[in-house]
């Protein structure tokens, strides 16, 4: 598979640069705290997948690189996942602020 | 680099099989290096997470400027990645006074990036913010764990700035090759991509 050209790159740079700007538009759009992190969180691993992808160049390496690098990174960010019931259990175990 | 370069990349008639990713070691490290660092990014932010859903008194302290900063910053970043790009590409081509000009705007940029921080950083000190100190009453845990991973971040970039004018250095004296390069700019890609996870969960969610 071929390399983008810088002109290339320049387009995916320009992708991230608007990615961004959505983000921060969502930010003041007055959204729940949990609506925003959701947005934040998609917006924030579809940026990573771009720059993996192309800045990076997984896309134009072998497939096996990708597969022992991504699926096992889920994985960890999946089981790192189980804290958060913890957290809520701290919330509602701490006495309500003076 | 050929397969048959890989292979005897080791040097002095060595016999070894080629890899099976098709990269060179150097490479295949860097990789292991950016996943374990990934790992460790990842904890801090689960942490930080944890932390704050743990807390019914956080503060969002980040008024408008602040979080222009910080835009500031991320289109910093994300331009000192295409930069690298650039770099990459004419050190592949070997345009070495190209591929120079590319890393030292990529320096520059870094260099940009960990001033606008250490500025925000010194703005917040002076309102009163500490790891252990919230000005406003509020959990103290923001500081702790604002400054620990935005100061953690810092750190990777200071070093890459380091790490990017010792292999522009080597590389001008010949005594490195273009995919060292490659190897130094995914490191400086990694640190651009942790900042897309830190910017929208530490700066953005804590917008006032």
């Amino acid at each position: 598979m071929k390399e983008p050209t810088l002109r290339g790159y320049t387009m995916v740079w320009a992708g991230l640069i608007a990615i961004v700007a959505v983000e921060a538009a969502l930010t003041y759009a007055h959204l729940s705290t949990g609506t925003l992190l959701a947005c934040l969180l998609a917006l924030a691993f579809l940026e990573a997948a771009i720059g993996l992808l192309y800045f990076m160049h997984l896309r134009y390496e072998r497939s096996i690189l990708f597969w022992s690098i991504v699926p096992i990174m889920v994985f960890v960010f999946l089981f790192m996942d189980h804290i958060w019931p913890d957290a809520l259990r701290l919330l509602h175990m701490r006495p309500p602020a003076p | 680099m050929s397969q048959a370069e890989m292979v005897m990349g080791g040097g002095h008639g060595a016999v070894a099989e080629a890899s099976p990713y098709g990269i060179p070691s150097r490479k295949l490290a860097m990789w292991l290096f950016i996943m374990a660092d990934a790992a460790t990014f990842g904890a801090i932010l689960f942490a930080y997470g944890y932390v704050r859903l743990a807390s019914p008194n956080w503060v969002r302290p980040f008024e408008l400027g602040s979080i222009v900063n910080g835009l500031v910053m991320t289109v910093i970043l994300l331009t000192s990645s295409l930069t690298m790009l650039g770099a990459v590409r004419a050190a592949t081509e070997g345009k070495m006074a190209a591929s120079q000009r590319w890393l030292g705007a990529t320096m520059l940029l870094g260099l940009a990036f960990a001033g606008l921080h250490l500025r925000e950083w010194f703005k917040m000190f002076g309102e009163g913010w500490s790891l252990s100190q919230n000005p406003t009453g509020g959990s103290t845990l923001f500081g702790g764990t604002f400054f620990s991973i935005t100061g953690l971040h810092l750190l990777h970039v200071v070093s890459g700035v380091v790490a990017l004018a010792v292999v522009a250095l080597l590389f001008k004296r010949g005594r490195l090759h273009a995919a060292h390069v490659e190897t130094a700019g995914l490191y400086w890609h990694f640190v651009d991509l942790v900042w897309m996870f830190v910017f929208p969960l530490v700066y953005l969610m804590n917008a006032r």
